[in-house]
Parts: structure tokens; C-alpha cells; sequence
């Protein structure tokens, strides 16, 4: 008895010897064209199930999905996951199906994740997957938007996918060298008028053009984190950002939507025009007054609802990131209230362009 | 030594009613426990001069009694008395009809606000206060975050500045001069940076001064007054006169004619001012106004120098 136990505390100490020449001696094979053993993709299947559904519970679902961001989520599909996983009306190159593991039809899977194993998956992506992170890990609300995309995407046809994605034009090349291709890539999402496709893009329709060039500069220099503007904007040549800003800059701001809340416009107006000095809260429109302040300063009359009370509440946790002055912001926003937000956004949101 | 104890933000130096009744108060104490100590004292080496010699025990009593009991109840209760006599008087209300002028100082971290109050709408002002000799003002003092305390020892004792109330003090300054206030309590990382200026001036040139504040400064400063606005500064400060009218930060209408910057703790002077424009923080850790090193060294340099021709 004793002799056996011996022999099997030697048989334990060298093992990882044995494995580690193995290894050396190149004994396993990394190729991906034989697969895996059965044993290993079990396994790995295993891991990946257990730690997606363990690691989910830490995510806080918002209680309300953001449907608005269903269209840039799919223009952003379009330039991130259509390569891998393919697309409604989309077939995917054979080298995308030639991957170990090969990436899942994505219509196929999404039914078996809950809503917070969607987000644990797209924000922080899969090992030894090739299933990548997020872009940035600092845009919760983008990565939900996806999760709004993938929910659709099951009973989504190719031309529902393809007005999504590229407007119903054709899709523009992965890298833009000219303006016009440049400017299509903006144009997916941002519209031809500037006015943004969804509720939750931005109106860039009349913004400042040293405004709009700064932003797109810090988007290039990943000074300001987004996953969906980050893959466009890198996707341009640096020296093309000068002509959008301008592009951009020139177009007419449409009129802003009808006004319905008149006591939350009022109370808006209220802090953009005098703040509220006890909280801290500066008044707005001290630098947003459009014409009469620094071109830096956006204009925000008449821009989308969505878009600015997103953007208050990244700047209020100090996750914006922005041009040079977006410290200022940072700093205005810090104690705004959930109500405020809301009163500010829809005073600016339905204030008309040419205020 | 005695140096020591003047200077424009001294209680021994006093130039104010209240001041001079404080520091009275003070000599007494001090005289009355000098004479108490050096008593005592003399006692003592008496005592050790004696040696082993025996004392009666009746005169130890007597002594024990009148030096013991009586003379301390006697000479405590004097004073006590001579400090409550005064009491009134370092905190003398001026009755309405008097009250002519009320300064309203608000404490802010790091800063004051202060608003005169007379007929006609209040002058507005920040981290200087002006006051006539020889007349009774009073002082409204409050607070929009922490516990402040506003403290000019050479006018008058300290006063709290608690937020939700309006504490009352009233200071009857007696000498002209230029004196210094500090914040007495505790209020955060640059609560040592947190001083007042207090200008006690000549009654007609009091007035004058009050007229001209009420006025928008005439300015010949340049281009710095539209980039003050141009660069979003109205956001949090108010300059009469100008779009500027936020009221987060210090009003900087008449900038120029005051002494101190920053809440009286460096010189007004244009490189100071665009210093602090650039890097608050370097100068007040802590102060709520961000840097603005973003903006063109120019345009910094333009609103520095409009800022300090506001007179």
C-alpha cells in the first residue's frame, strides 16, 4: 500500500513535466481545421455557459430596454458583427465560417440568453472565441441598444436589415478613402439631412463646425469612448474630418418637435437660463447660447431628446469624454438630478433651431 | 513683541466698538490673573521661606477662608459680571429705523458673497466688504453649504454662518484703514484660503463709492469683456452692466477696485487674475471653478486684463 501511494505522488510530480514536453515537442496540434477534440469543445462550452450566465447577475438591466437605439445598434452591426456572425439577407464570407469555433448564425442563439447574458457577452466579449469586447467599456447604453438589435434580429428580413443599416443604399466600402464614400458612411445613420435616422443619434444638422470637427477628433483619438462611432470614424481618412465637420455644419437644423410638456419646458428654461446656484448647477445657456458663444460650445436647440439627456447622464458620471472643454461639462453636470435632466432635455430638445 | 499684536487682523489692535470692547475685556483678564499668579506666587515663596516653623492653627483657617474661598468667589464673580455687563453691547442691534445700510454676507467654500441692502435694489460684491467709519452697521450672515464663520478681529468677535439661518451681527468700525477677515470655522480643503478684505473708508467717500458700485463699471478693457461672454464666464459670474449674470461663482462686476483676489489670499494684479483662470485649483484646492487652460493664452490674457480695469 504504501509502495502504491508513492507511485502515484512521482506519477502526480512529474505530469506537468510530461505535459509541458508534450507541449514542447509539439504534440497539440493548434490547428482549426481539424477542431477540437470532443472533450475540449464540451468544456469550453461548458466554461463559457457557466461563467456568462454566473457573471450576468452582476449586470443591472435597466428597466426599460432603449428601442430608440435599434437603428444605430444595426448600423453598428453592419460594420462590428455582420463580418463574423453574417446578416439577414447577408451571406458570410467563407473565411468567417472557417473560424474555430465558428461564429453562430446569431437569429439562431439569441433566444437562449436572457437580456443581461446579451450585455455580459457583447460588453465584455468571449476567450478564445474571437468574440471581442465592446470597443469601450464606458457605453453601457450602447451596448443595451445592441441588445435591442439582437432581440429584433431573429424575425428580421434582408430589407428591414439592409434600411437599418445602410438606408437602403448600397453598403459603402470598408475603408473610405474619397468624401463621397466618407460621407456615406455618415450618412447610414446620420441621414442624408443630418438629422439623425433614430431618436438617439444626434442632430449634426447646423452644429458648429469647430464643434463637430473637435468631436470627430476626439472620437479618432479615443478621447471621447463610443463603440459605434469609434469603428466609422476610424474606418475615415484623419484628413477627410475637416470637410464632414463642414458638410454637416452647413445643412439646415429642421424644426424642432411640437412642444407638449409645458410645465417641464418651463422648468427647463428656468435652470438653462439661471442654473440653480445652490446645487451648483450653472446656467446653460451662459456658454449653449448658439451665434453669441465659442463655436466649441454645441448648439443644442432643437437637438434630439434622447441624444442630450444620454449625454448629461455620461457627463454627470464623468464617462463623456469629449473635446478640450468637456471638463466644463463634467463639471456642470455632476449634480443634476434625474428631473433635471429630463426638464433641461426637453427644453433644449423642442426649443426651435433658430433660438 | 508687541508688534506681534497689530496688523490689520489683530483683536489687540482694535478699530472697531466691539473690537476695543473685546480687547478691554482681554487686558482685564489678563491683568486680574497676573496680579491672581503673582498673589499666589508670593504666597508660595513665603511659605518656603518659613521652613518647618508651625503655624496657628486659627490663622491657617483665616487664611485658608479669606484666601481660599473669598478672594477667588470674589474676584471671579467680578469678572464674570464685567464680562456678562458687557455682553449686550458687543452684540448691540440697531433698531429699524436705524439700520440704514445691511450687509448680507454669504458664505460660500471658499468665498463670500455680499449684498448691500439700502433702498433701491442690493449692490452685489464678493470677497470684499467697505464700511463707514463711525456709523452702526449690520451684518446679515448666512450660508448655502457648510458651517462658515465670519471673523474680522480687528472690527468685532466672530459670528457662525449657518446654512437654513440668518445670524445678525452689528460692528461699529472707529479708525479708517484696510483690515483683514478670515473664515473661523472649518469648512474644507481651502478653508485657510478663505479670507475677507474689510475697507473702513471716510463717510463721503463711502458714499461715493457706494454710487459708483451701483453703477456698470465704465470700461476701456478691450476685447476681454465679449470674450468673457464668448467663452460661457456669465455661466457662473455676474458682471453689472454685461449678459454675464451667473451667480455660482464670486460676482467680478468692479473687479479691478478690489485689493485681494481670490477670497483675499493673493494681489489683484492681471497676472494673478489670468493665473487663476487657468488653474483654480492650483491656487484653491478645492474651488469649484474649473480650469480653463483650454482656452488661447490671448484670449485668457484679454479677459484678465478687461477684469482688472473694471473699477
Amino acid at each position: 500500500m504504501h509502495v502504491r501511494w508513492k507511485h502515484l505522488a512521482i506519477g502526480l510530480a512529474i505530469l506537468p513535466i510530461v505535459v509541458f514536453f508534450a507541449t514542447w515537442i509539439g504534440f497539440f496540434n493548434v490547428g482549426a481545421s481539424t477542431g477540437h477534440w470532443k472533450i475540449t469543445e464540451w468544456f469550453l462550452h461548458f466554461a463559457m455557459r457557466s461563467a456568462v450566465r454566473t457573471y450576468a447577475f452582476t449586470v443591472d438591466v435597466p428597466d426599460r430596454l432603449p428601442r430608440e437605439g435599434l437603428q444605430p445598434a444595426g448600423g453598428h452591426f453592419a460594420r462590428g458583427c455582420a463580418i463574423c456572425h453574417g446578416a439577414p439577407g447577408e451571406p458570410r464570407s467563407p473565411a468567417a465560417l472557417a473560424m474555430l469555433p465558428r461564429p453562430p448564425d446569431l437569429a439562431d442563439v439569441v433566444g437562449k440568453w436572457k437580456d443581461r447574458e446579451l450585455f455580459r457577452i457583447v460588453k465584455h466579449g468571449v476567450r478564445f472565441t474571437g468574440m471581442p469586447a465592446w470597443p469601450t467599456q464606458a457605453r453601457d447604453d450602447e451596448v443595451w441598444a445592441m441588445v435591442v438589435f439582437l432581440r429584433a434580429l431573429p424575425a428580421m428580413d434582408a430589407t428591414t436589415y439592409r434600411r437599418l443599416a445602410y438606408d437602403g443604399k448600397p453598403s459603402p466600402p470598408m475603408h473610405a478613402t474619397g468624401i463621397e464614400e466618407a460621407l456615406a458612411e455618415c450618412n447610414r445613420c446620420h441621414g442624408v439631412d443630418g438629422m439623425g435616422r433614430s431618436p438617439s443619434t444626434p442632430v449634426l444638422a447646423g452644429q458648429n463646425e469647430v464643434y463637430l470637427l473637435e468631436s470627430l477628433r476626439a472620437y479618432a483619438e479615443g478621447r471621447r469612448p463610443s463603440g459605434m462611432m469609434t469603428l466609422p470614424v476610424q474606418a475615415i481618412d484623419y484628413a477627410r474630418l475637416t470637410a464632414l465637420a463642414r458638410h454637416f455644419a452647413e445643412l439646415p437644423r429642421a424644426v424642432a418637435p411640437a412642444r407638449g410638456e409645458e410645465e417641464r419646458f418651463r422648468r427647463g428654461e428656468q435652470i438653462a437660463r439661471h442654473g440653480r446656484p445652490v446645487e451648483r448647477v450653472p446656467a446653460c445657456l451662459g456658454c449653449h447660447a448658439s451665434a453669441k458663444r465659442s463655436p466649441a460650445y454645441p448648439r443644442l436647440a432643437g437637438q434630439s431628446a434622447a441624444y442630450i439627456s444620454a449625454q448629461l447622464r455620461l457627463f454627470r458620471e464623468g464617462r463623456r469624454g469629449g473635446t478640450r472643454f468637456s471638463p466644463l461639462m463634467e463639471n456642470a453636470a455632476k449634480s443634476l438630478s434625474d428631473a433635471d435632466i429630463e426638464n433641461v432635455t426637453t427644453y433644449f430638445s423642442t426649443l426651435s433651431p433658430g433660438d | 513683541m508687541l508688534v506681534g499684536c497689530q496688523g490689520v487682523q489683530s483683536a489687540l489692535d482694535p478699530a472697531g466698538a466691539e473690537a476695543r470692547a473685546i480687547s478691554t475685556l482681554f487686558v482685564a483678564m489678563v491683568l486680574t490673573g497676573g496680579a491672581v499668579w503673582l498673589g499666589v506666587a508670593s504666597i508660595l515663596w513665603f511659605a518656603m521661606r518659613q521652613g518647618r516653623a508651625v503655624v496657628a492653627e486659627q490663622s491657617a483657617s483665616r487664611l485658608i477662608f479669606w484666601g481660599g474661598a473669598v478672594f477667588p468667589s470674589v474676584t471671579l464673580i467680578t469678572l464674570l459680571g464685567y464680562a456678562f455687563w458687557l455682553m449686550p453691547s458687543l452684540r448691540p442691534f440697531a433698531t429699524a429705523s436705524e439700520a440704514a445700510l445691511r450687509i448680507e454676507v454669504t458664505g460660500r467654500q471658499y468665498w463670500w458673497q455680499v449684498a448691500y441692502h439700502r433702498s433701491g435694489p442690493p449692490i452685489l460684491a464678493a470677497n470684499e466688504i467697505r464700511l463707514p467709519v463711525g456709523s452702526r452697521i449690520e451684518f446679515s450672515l448666512k450660508s448655502d453649504d457648510v458651517i462658515h464663520s465670519f471673523w474680522i478681529p480687528s472690527l468685532g468677535g466672530k459670528m457662525d454662518m449657518i446654512p437654513g439661518r440668518a445670524n445678525r451681527l452689528s460692528l461699529l468700525a472707529d479708525k479708517p484703514g484696510v483690515f483683514r477677515g478670515a473664515c473661523a470655522e472649518y469648512c474644507g480643503s481651502s478653508h485657510a484660503l478663505m479670507a475677507l478684505t474689510a475697507v473702513v473708508m471716510e463717510p463721503a467717500a463711502f458714499d461715493a463709492w457706494l454710487m459708483t458700485e451701483a453703477k456698470a463699471s465704465i470700461n476701456a478693457g478691450g476685447e476681454g469683456g465679449a470674450l468673457f461672454v464668448h467663452h460661457g464666464c456669465g455661466s457662473c459670474h455676474r458682471v453689472a452692466g454685461t449678459e454675464a449674470s451667473g451667480t455660482l461663482g464670486p460676482d467680478l462686476s468692479h473687479l479691478g477696485s478690489r485689493q485681494m483676489l481670490a477670497a483675499g489670499i493673493i494681489a489683484n494684479t492681471e497676472d494673478n487674475i489670468a493665473r487663476f483662470i487657468a488653474a483654480p485649483d492650483a491656487i484653491k484646492p478645492g474651488a469649484n471653478m474649473p480650469a480653463f487652460s483650454m482656452l488661447p493664452q490671448e484670449d485668457i490674457r484679454a479677459i484678465a486684463v478687461w477684469l482688472k480695469r473694471l473699477e
